[in-house]
């Protein structure tokens, strides 16, 4: 890794950090890492749910993106190449946990049938009046209620944008366990929101 | 279309998961059914809560901190297994070589088989003629062709 400046780091847009990065300029990198590395380690943590594993599979993403900043086209922004990274070394973390098959008795009220129970999700925005940062709490709050499987899915689509077909390729799942999945994940959230709104109203 | 199977399409539907053919069969469940629509509605809602709300979190660490992490993991990472410096195009450029180094070597290859099949005949030949010689605890294999001999000794 070279030390010398060669460029206006700081000024210089994303797409050509990457291009100084691939040609080994560490510099252009670190920026890169300065830039991203709060996206990084929340995706970490909201998929992880623990502060030092976020921090620790955050760091591993980066090393990880510099060894692969080649392979980079630019099909994506770089920060979704990023989060992709990351987003995987997650399931990995959870798949050697085996996280996602512990605390399972709700998958298998969902995957025996519960979906059609579950009508309707919510009729009011339950979070109506709460400001910004006192949202991003409670959301945070009930994503942690769920189950590591359920969340997962809840995340990649939601958050990343990711469609059925991409999701149940990286988790190894069907399409349909994708849908029913995100289905409940997304029932239990809206049903701890909606909590938020008893109690907040009392 | 049972209630599981149309609660999971309306999801679809609103994820934007379904082909034209699919969302006009959604859509004119939508019309008739008024939980169908509350569903609906109800997702759109908690997607546009979540995006407003998507939770944040900060690296507690200074810039230079995390930095020396990182480098200390890429400088041992790198130690056991060097970095990649090709892109995946300068990988498949060498595809340009790949064939007609190739077709060199299938063309070296078929000389050889035609010049080891030229000369099998003589060196045959150089067995059988030197045959008598075996008999005294040697043999020798002579290839006129190639001008080279060789005595086993038994």
């Amino acid at each position: 890794m070279s030390t010398s400046l060669k460029h206006d780091y700081a000024a210089a847009p994303d797409e050509e950090l990457v291009r100084w990065s691939q040609q080994g300029e560490a510099e252009a990198f670190e920026e890169l890492v300065h830039r991203h590395r709060d996206k990084t380690y929340a995706r970490a943590l909201m998929m992880l749910r623990n502060e030092d594993e976020a921090n620790d599979v955050s760091q591993e993403a980066w090393v990880k993106a510099w060894q692969r900043i080649n392979q980079f086209q630019g099909e994506s922004s770089f920060a979704t190449w990023m989060t992709r990274i990351v987003i995987n070394l997650c399931l990995d973390q959870l798949r050697k946990q085996k996280r996602a098959r512990v605390d399972s008795i709700e998958e298998m009220e969902e995957e025996s049938g519960g979906v059609e129970r579950q009508l309707p999700v919510t009729v009011t925005n339950p979070t109506e009046g709460l400001e910004k940062d006192e949202l991003r709490r409670r959301i945070d709050e009930a994503m942690g209620k769920l189950t590591d499987a359920h969340r997962a899915v809840l995340v990649m689509h939601e958050f990343e944008g990711m469609e059925y077909k991409e999701i149940a390729k990286k988790v190894g799942i069907s399409i349909g366990t994708v849908m029913s999945r995100l289905f409940y994940a997304r029932r239990r959230l809206a049903t701890l929101l909606h909590g938020l709104k008893r109690e907040r109203s009392e | 279309m049972n209630t599981q199977e149309l609660t999971l399409n309306l999801q679809a539907y609103v994820d934007g998961e379904l082909d034209a053919a699919q969302r006009a069969e959604v859509e004119k469940c939508l019309a008739k059914d008024a939980d169908a629509r509350t569903l609906v509605t109800g997702l759109r809602q908690l997607s546009e809560i979540l995006k407003q709300g998507e939770p944040v979190a900060k690296v507690s660490d200074t810039r230079e901190f995390y930095w020396s992490q990182i480098q200390r993991r890429i400088q041992a990472q790198e130690k056991a297994q060097p970095r990649s410096t090709e892109s995946v195009s300068t990988a498949l450029s060498w595809l340009r070589w790949l064939v007609p180094a190739v077709g060199v070597a299938v063309v070296a290859v078929v000389v050889t088989l035609q010049h080891t099949a030229g000369s099998a005949a003589p060196a045959q030949k150089g067995l059988v003629e030197n045959k008598g010689q075996t008999e005294a605890g040697s043999t020798v294999f002579r290839s006129e062709s190639e001008g080279v001999t060789i005595h086993w000794l038994n």
